[in-house]
């Protein structure tokens, strides 16, 4: 176990001009599950295997445990990762899989053996000790992976989107499994997903990275009720956050004919920044039908997920909300209705240009 | 995200890309030079091996193609500057040689990849007795080289008592000396009966790594039969079929073993090729330097098509680590 | 980065494909043993005429059926046949070794952790091989008559060795390049150094390729001729060379001459035949499994 800091760490694409990571400055707690988490190409991945070793970390720095990691070897750093291939020894058994690590360090073959049956019994998999990776199924070899890494006790795991060759249903499965393993075990994790359902439900803190930057790094709570930008807004949250640029005026942003009334912080915010233009971000299930008042809006199509139903809508100017409401009394394609802001619902205001948060 | 930020991207790319160059300079050499030759480690004793046994000698020659040089005659060797090279020039005979070299080339190579591609083709498909059928088809290319032209020439060949000789003459056609008429042709079919294995076994290779679903597709798409060969299969072997006359080609340049065997290079030079001449001189008739000379010529004009040959290679093989 | 440890469940198409074993009557199946057994005729028929007497071997119309007789093999083996056997063994033996040994690292060296120049010494390796040996065989003529070892096996064990790098090189770099990059760096991560991953993780991996290149190396070293004809006399001779003194000594006698053609190209025909997926999988770098 150890604490892990990147100090505005960088590294740079291949034969290329590019940062994959710019400067990425994160505090890691001992213990702490970190989730990674943004679209392809935004430098997760690289920053897993910068701490890894498996990539050079060109500028800045990578602490683990308070050491700095620059110019030691993968095999030094006690680090334990995940594939997102797995990358199993094909020749090797599934207990020669996961006793690798140990017979490298000289431990002797009972403890080994001792060690591998106590991590396959956490993970279900002792009956196939004595198979070869190409006999088991995804799922089977997934787990092996874990137990490969778990078995060595090293101070971190790292895993790179564990998950993603997995069927939905077991990936669901193996997720609850994951985040129970690692509070039982303990050990510092860091997790990289595109996933944002991953990222919300296992992380204890998660970092939003978009082309090598960080975004923001926050509890998922934090993340989904205050984003730091635009971005973040728009990424975290399914379906995504209504984000829409819309004109200013004295009460609040103007819909369609309509104005959507803001509150007296808010608007002095705007005003102080002096923007007759601003992103307003509003989650669907900050929307809801009413009778009177609000934006009125036409039916474009309506999602019934059986529990909860999403309409999405446009306004007269173009403006394309989705709100949620009760799929018992859903409305009609084509019909004409209003939406307004939820009571207690919360507003997102964003500047227009840099995406930043302003309330 | 918003339309103004694209000049603001552009700045900071730039602005990216000075950063990079920093870093990249604060890096210094020194680091990656050890590991450069950690690297390189494994490498150097083949490349040393190469480079002693195949430059070293070929240093020689030129020197040689410079002398007159009688093995026979010891002490008879002095500088002669160019004039090997003008007799190389003069000999028209060399020029005839040259021919034959390149149309043995040309033809073998092409007979032998159109002939490979066919049986792939054929093999391709599953039919009983297909590892078997595929057995009999990859033998001549095992067999020893001189001993398939012994058999060719002898059993097959021979104007009296050869094989083909009696099936042409169930159907009425008169003996031929096949070897004493046709030479050159005769030693380019055993070539061809050897190196079509070769052909087949890569584009066979070709056809089984070719992902069937865009054959399905294409089906799908109102395709016939020799419509999906030519816009899907083809393109997709190209790189095999490319491959195959580069490699050909390259051990076809050496032929030596056949023409020593079927017809010693003649009748007079007509079956004869570069190699076979060129040891002719020198093994036969002990003139080192003119025979250096002819090789200096030779490998000159090998390596002009073979820098082409090569590239082609890289071209097609780079991309093979993706797609294969 | 996107690589599979296994046979990835999509490409299902072609692995199925060659799976079934269609026992189907098909006629282009019959078109293809035609032609297989066509081609394989004149290896037939030299196997054939090895057990004939001489009389039934060059005669018009040819023989199919006749007493056969092993008269012909021990004539071959009278002859002394035995020492160009072990000249061939050895030469193709340990130059097939010295290959591995020298070309194994450098196909690692050109794959795995690239060094930067690695298309030029590629490039390089095959340009030797274009280089028409006829170039070279010269000086090499004088080099060795020099340092004395005209008419030595070693001369031959050295220059075969030469003339098969390259092609092993290429071929054995192409099933490295097949190694997923990550068994590597789950090794390292696992604490393994280089060596330690090389020898535990990727040389079983790629034993299959290097038995195929090592097949191919013994298909052209035991098969050469132009070398062996003119560096050796009598104490190196190959069997090529072997089979050829043959036919000075024995003019037309054709069924004599089968049977050492036989002798001489037997024992790599049996060695493809056996290994002949190996065969297949190297000539063909690997792309058929």
């Amino acid at each position: 176990m150890a604490a892990i800091t990147y100090k505005n760490a960088s590294c740079i694409y291949e034969g290329s001009d590019k940062l994959a990571v710019d400067s990425l400055s994160l505090d890691i707690q001992d213990g702490e599950f970190v989730v990674l988490v943004g679209p392809s190409g935004s430098g997760k991945s690289t920053a897993l295997r910068m701490l890894a070793g498996l990539e050079d970390i060109d500028e800045g720095a990578i602490e683990i445990g308070g050491k700095d990691m620059t110019g030691v070897p993968s095999k030094d750093r006690d680090i334990a990762m995940v594939f997102q291939n797995y990358a199993l020894y094909p020749n090797k058994t599934v207990a020669e899989n996961m006793g690798f690590a140990l017979k490298l360090r000289g431990i002797s073959a009972d403890e080994r053996r001792k060690k591998v049956e106590e991590a396959a019994k956490i993970l279900d998999l002792t009956e196939f000790l004595d198979r070869k990776p190409a006999k088991l199924s995804g799922g089977q070899r997934q787990r092996v992976a874990m137990g490969r890494a778990i078995v060595r006790e090293p101070q971190v795991f790292c895993m790179d989107e564990p998950l993603s060759n997995l069927d939905a249903k077991l990936r669901v499965q193996t997720r609850t499994q994951i985040a129970a393993l690692q509070r039982r075990l303990g050990t510092t994790t860091v997790y990289v997903t595109h996933d944002q359902v991953e990222a919300m439900t296992m992380g204890d803190r998660v970092a939003v990275l978009r082309f090598g930057k960080l975004q923001q790094f926050a509890s998922p709570n934090e993340l989904y009720d205050r984003p730091a930008n635009a971005f973040v807004a728009g990424f975290i949250g399914s379906p995504a956050m209504n984000l829409v640029k819309l004109p200013v005026t004295a009460d609040g942003v103007k819909i369609g004919d309509s104005t959507l009334e803001l509150e007296r912080d808010d608007l002095t915010k705007l005003s102080n920044a002096g923007l007759s233009e601003v992103m307003f971000g509003i989650r669907p299930e900050q929307l809801e039908l009413t009778d009177s008042g609000g934006v009125e809006v036409v039916v474009d199509l309506v999602e019934d997920l059986g529990s909860e139903a999403y309409v999405y809508t446009h306004a007269g100017s173009g403006v394309e909300l989705v709100a949620r409401c009760n799929p018992r009394t859903a409305p009609r394609l084509a019909d004409s209705v209003r939406l307004r802001r939820h009571p207690e619902g919360v507003v997102h205001l964003f500047h227009p240009d840099t995406g930043e948060r302003i309330n | 995200m918003t339309v103004t930020a694209d000049t603001e991207a552009d700045a900071s790319q730039l602005a990216v890309a000075e950063r990079v160059r920093k870093i990249r300079e604060a890096q210094g050499a020194g680091v990656s030079r050890a590991e450069g030759w950690r690297r390189r480690g494994p490498l150097l004793p083949a490349l040393i091996f190469m480079i002693v046994v195949t430059q070293i000698p070929f240093l020689f020659t030129l020197y040689y193609s410079t002398l007159s040089w009688n093995l026979v005659r010891p002490g008879s060797r002095q500088f002669v500057g160019l004039n090997n090279y003008i007799a190389v020039v003069k000999d028209s005979q060399f020029w005839t040689v040259a021919l034959n070299t390149v149309v043995l080339i040309v033809v073998v190579v092409l007979v032998s990849a159109f002939l490979g591609l066919l049986l792939a083709l054929l093999l391709d498909r599953a039919f009983l007795g297909r590892g078997v059928v595929r057995t009999l088809l990859i033998t001549p290319f095992l067999v020893t080289p001189v001993a398939a032209a012994l058999i060719w020439k002898t059993t097959i060949l021979d104007a009296t008592n050869g094989i083909l000789n009696w099936v042409l003459s169930l159907v009425g056609i008169d003996k031929v000396d096949w070897i004493g008429q046709f030479p050159l042709t005769m030693v380019m079919v055993v070539l061809i009966w050897q190196w079509t294995p070769f052909m087949m076994l890569l584009i066979l290779a070709g056809l089984q790594s070719m992902p069937r679903d865009i054959l399905e597709a294409g089906r799908v798409d109102g395709a016939g039969a020799v419509q999906l060969f030519r816009e899907l299969t083809l393109p997709h072997l190209r790189r095999f079929i490319e491959l195959g006359v580069v490699l050909g080609a390259i051990y076809l340049v050496n032929t030596f073993d056949t023409i020593y065997m079927m017809t010693q290079g003649g009748p007079g030079i007509a079956s004869a090729n570069l190699p076979f001449y060129i040891y002719q001189r020198a093994f036969l008739g002990f003139d080192m330097g003119q025979a250096a000379a002819y090789a200096v010529v030779v490998v000159i004009f090998t390596m002009i098509i073979a820098s082409f040959a090569l590239r082609l290679i890289f071209k097609s093989f780079s991309g093979k680590e993706e797609a294969a | 980065m996107t690589t599979t440890v296994e046979k990835s469940t999509t490409t299902t198409a072609p692995a199925v494909a060659s799976k079934k074993k269609s026992r189907k009557f098909s006629p282009w199946g019959v078109v293809a043993w035609l032609v297989g057994l066509g081609f394989f005729f004149p290896v037939f028929w030299m196997v054939l005429t090895a057990f004939k007497q001489e009389g039934d071997a060059a005669t018009s119309p040819p023989k199919l059926f006749f007493t056969p007789t092993l008269d012909q093999f021990s004539a071959v083996f009278d002859k002394g046949i035995g020492p160009a056997m072990l000249n061939s063994l050895f030469a193709t033996g340990v130059s097939t070794i010295l290959v591995l040994l020298l070309g194994t690292p450098a196909a690692f060296a050109l794959s795995l952790r690239p060094v930067r120049k690695t298309q030029d010494a590629l490039f390089f390796f095959m340009s030797t091989k274009m280089l028409p040996i006829v170039a070279a065989i010269l000086p090499l003529y004088v080099i060795v008559s020099n340092i004395g070892l005209l008419d030595n096996i070693w001369a031959l064990v050295i220059l075969y060795t030469s003339m098969n790098l390259p092609i092993a090189v290429w071929m054995m770099r192409s099933f490295f390049l097949e190694v997923p990059g990550e068994l590597l760096e789950a090794a390292s991560l696992d604490g393994a150094s280089l060596w330690r991953s090389v020898r535990e993780v990727i040389l079983p991996l790629v034993s299959p390729g290097i038995a195929a290149t090592a097949l191919i190396c013994v298909i052209f070293a035991w098969n050469e001729f132009f070398f062996a004809v003119n560096l050796t006399a009598v104490n190196a001779q190959t069997m090529p060379v072997y089979l050829v003194g043959f036919i000075a000594g024995e003019g037309q006698y054709w069924a004599v001459l089968s049977a050492a053609a036989t002798m001489a190209a037997l024992p790599v025909i049996l060695c493809g035949w056996f290994a002949q997926n190996k065969l297949v999988r190297g000539l063909s770098f690997g792309a058929i499994k």
